[in-house]
């Protein structure tokens, strides 16, 4: 077991990083469901942010170390959030109004989808980062002494 | 007039995104955050001038049906209270870009972008039709106020912070239940569905609804009894974020409280809301004259300015609701300069507390002028725009002969001009302390926080120039929020 573990610095508790490295993808999977059913059944960006921040936590706890930018992450979720919630002004419509697209695909079936979908990857990307900025704030976690100014 | 309403929403959140991409280029930075904020202030302006001459503008956002969507209504209160909430933010960010270098300023990275999303919050706090999109604001506003409260790290504002943290959660569950609530007994809770279904349940459920959403947003408010969290935490923050608080956040809890409760028509409400209101008053005037800080003073000060306001909507008449939205008005800038003039003090003397001040009405002649000119306009005397709102809230009560409440707050009044002459003395008059001062290592650029406070001052006289347009304006408002259907028809239309 040892071995498929993503630390190796750590070895006297490897059975958590590698339940963690074997429940990545599956969590994984469970989070981009939630993205897309979230459309017309119970899931979307913010569930699917919680899911993915789960996973985060987990490698956390498991001492995988985080390439991810909590900033970056939450600045282009912003970014996306506000340009799907603009973008119909330009072409006259309301605030937030979105376009459905349905496409039959192979596999998979016909699949609905429309302008929805990038601000739940907008929402997802923000609860993403602050889960991340939320974990580094926890592990740096100094209080200055001094006067209230 | 859609595209100026999404550019006070969405302008100030894109600009705080962009603002923390680039968080380590100063430059690009501050004018990233100034832009977003400007356009906001901007759209705003032109936003009131639409409204005042074409009647209330509403948006359906993403053309849903009017039981489940949300709905941004710009009436003319909402139209008349936003441009001032912008303009202020706008001022302090301009402050605060001339503070950050001293050892007081906020730290600028932190502060801006999150600046942004608490604009984008009040924007839509104001603008909302719906009490769900209602929620969602204020918990924007608070979750970036926890941050900008807290982000130095120093014990007091932790410690403090707890508190502040505490009681908006307390509150937020509130509202959060309340929303079930009122859900469950109409079915809807877009406000103006809610106009006109609320009247029509029994008394006990209106009575349980009104008083629910009471607690929810004088918690928001601090109003009398539920102000304890205001002065702890208010003063412990970088001057420019209290500013901000201080002239806004409470404000809002009002504005939502006048909105809520002159819709669904709470007269029932009003003299419970009459006597919380003489008590916010005088508690918060007392309790003014008991501090030794200017911070302090000037935190207790906006509890007994929330009295008045309250006092003004628990008259449930007309007048009364044009008085508390013109002493809104009023209220909001005078408020934050009187911030901006605390912070102007603690870099000139290096505290804000009595005894480490004064005599600086004669090293600095020009605050002395800065601060006489809020300080009595927050006291209510002529020519000010603070003589005005009192007028119209107190005029309104003699109208409704409810004496007892018009006696309260002359003498809050009274107790508040007190309150500002014990800071005149301690500040302005007599000699420099001796006392060692801790003078701060850097003491960042002063022409620009004195410019943005003369901007301030000279936006609060403004609003005393303007007052009969103002007046008007709030006639108006209130005139809409307290006829029956007005409201319902226009956003339905």
């Amino acid at each position: 077991m040892t071995d498929t573990s993503p630390t190796t610095h750590n070895k006297s508790f490897s059975v958590l990083p590698a339940s963690v490295a074997l429940i990545t993808p599956i969590a994984a999977f469970a989070g981009i469901y939630l993205l897309f059913a979230g459309h017309n059944n119970p899931g979307g960006g913010f569930a699917a942010g919680l899911v993915f921040g789960a996973i985060v936590t987990l490698r956390s706890l498991a001492g995988v170390p985080n390439r991810l930018d909590a900033t970056s992450l939450i600045c282009a979720g912003v970014l996306i959030v506000v340009a799907v919630a603009a973008a119909p002004l330009f072409f006259g419509d309301a605030l937030l109004d979105q376009k459905v697209v349905s496409i039959t695909l192979p596999v998979l079936g016909k699949i609905k989808s429309g302008s929805a979908l990038p601000f739940d990857i907008g929402v997802t990307a923000i609860v993403v980062g602050l889960v991340i900025a939320l974990l580094s704030g926890l592990r740096t976690g100094d209080v200055t002494e001094g006067d209230s100014p | 007039m859609n595209a100026l309403i999404a550019i006070t929403i969405l302008a100030p959140l894109a600009a705080s995104a962009l603002g923390l991409l680039w968080r380590k280029n100063v430059v690009a930075r501050d004018i990233t955050t100034f832009a977003g904020l400007f356009a906001a202030a901007l759209a705003s302006f032109f936003i009131l001038a639409g409204v005042a001459d074409d009647g209330t503008h509403v948006v359906w956002v993403g053309d849903w049906n009017p039981e489940v969507g949300i709905v941004l209504v710009a009436d003319l209160f909402a139209a008349l209270v936003l441009p001032v909430a912008l303009t202020i933010i706008l001022v302090v960010e301009i402050f605060a870009i001339g503070q950050r270098r001293t050892s007081w300023g906020a730290n600028p990275e932190l502060a801006g972008p999150l600046l942004g999303v608490l604009t984008s919050g009040v924007s839509l706090a104001f603008l909302t039709g719906d009490l769900f999109t209602l929620f969602v604001a204020f918990e924007l506003i608070l979750v970036s106020s926890y941050v900008l409260l807290t982000h130095q790290g120093q014990r007091a504002q932790i410690r403090s912070g707890m508190t502040y943290v505490v009681m908006n959660l307390f509150s937020s569950t509130l509202f959060l239940l309340g929303l079930a609530i009122v859900y469950a007994a109409t079915g809807t809770v877009n406000m103006a569905l809610l106009a006109e279904r609320v009247p029509e349940l029994p008394d006990a459920v209106q009575l349980g609804i009104g008083g629910w959403f009471f607690v929810v947003f004088g918690t928001k408010a601090a109003v009398f009894p539920l102000f304890s969290w205001l002065p702890d935490s208010y003063p412990t923050a970088p001057t420019t974020i209290t500013a901000v608080f201080a002239g806004l956040l409470t404000k809002i809890g009002i504005y939502a409280m006048i909105r809520f409760h002159t819709l669904t028509d709470m007269a029932d409400l009003g003299p419970a809301m009459l006597v919380l209101a003489g008590f916010t008053m005088i508690v918060g005037a007392i309790g003014a004259l008991a501090q030794t800080d200017v911070k302090r003073i000037l935190s207790f000060h906006i509890i007994s300015q929330i009295g008045y306001m309250l006092m003004g909507l628990g008259l449930f008449s007309v007048a009364g609701t044009t008085g508390a939205i013109l002493f809104l008005v009023h209220h909001m800038p005078v408020k934050t300069v009187l911030f901006l003039i605390g912070g102007l003090i603690e870099n000139a003397q290096g505290s804000s507390r009595l005894s480490r001040s004064g005599g600086l009405a004669t090293a600095k002649p020009w605050l002395a002028v800065l601060f006489a000119i809020p300080a009595l306009s927050l006291a209510g005397l002529p020519p000010f725009s603070g003589f005005v709102a009192k007028l119209a809230v107190i005029s309104a009560g003699v109208d409704a002969s409810s004496s007892v409440i018009v006696a309260v707050a002359l003498i809050a009044g009274l107790l508040t001009m007190l309150s500002m002459t014990k800071i005149w003395i301690g500040v302005f008059w007599g000699a420099a302390s001796d006392e060692a001062e801790p003078v701060p290592t850097r003491r960042g650029n002063r022409r620009l926080m004195i410019t943005a406070t003369s901007l301030a001052v000279a936006g609060t006289l403004t609003i005393s120039f303007f007052a009969g347009t103002l007046f008007d304006l709030s006639e108006r408002a209130a005139i809409e929020l307290r006829t029956p259907g007005v409201y319902a028809a226009e956003v339905q239309r």
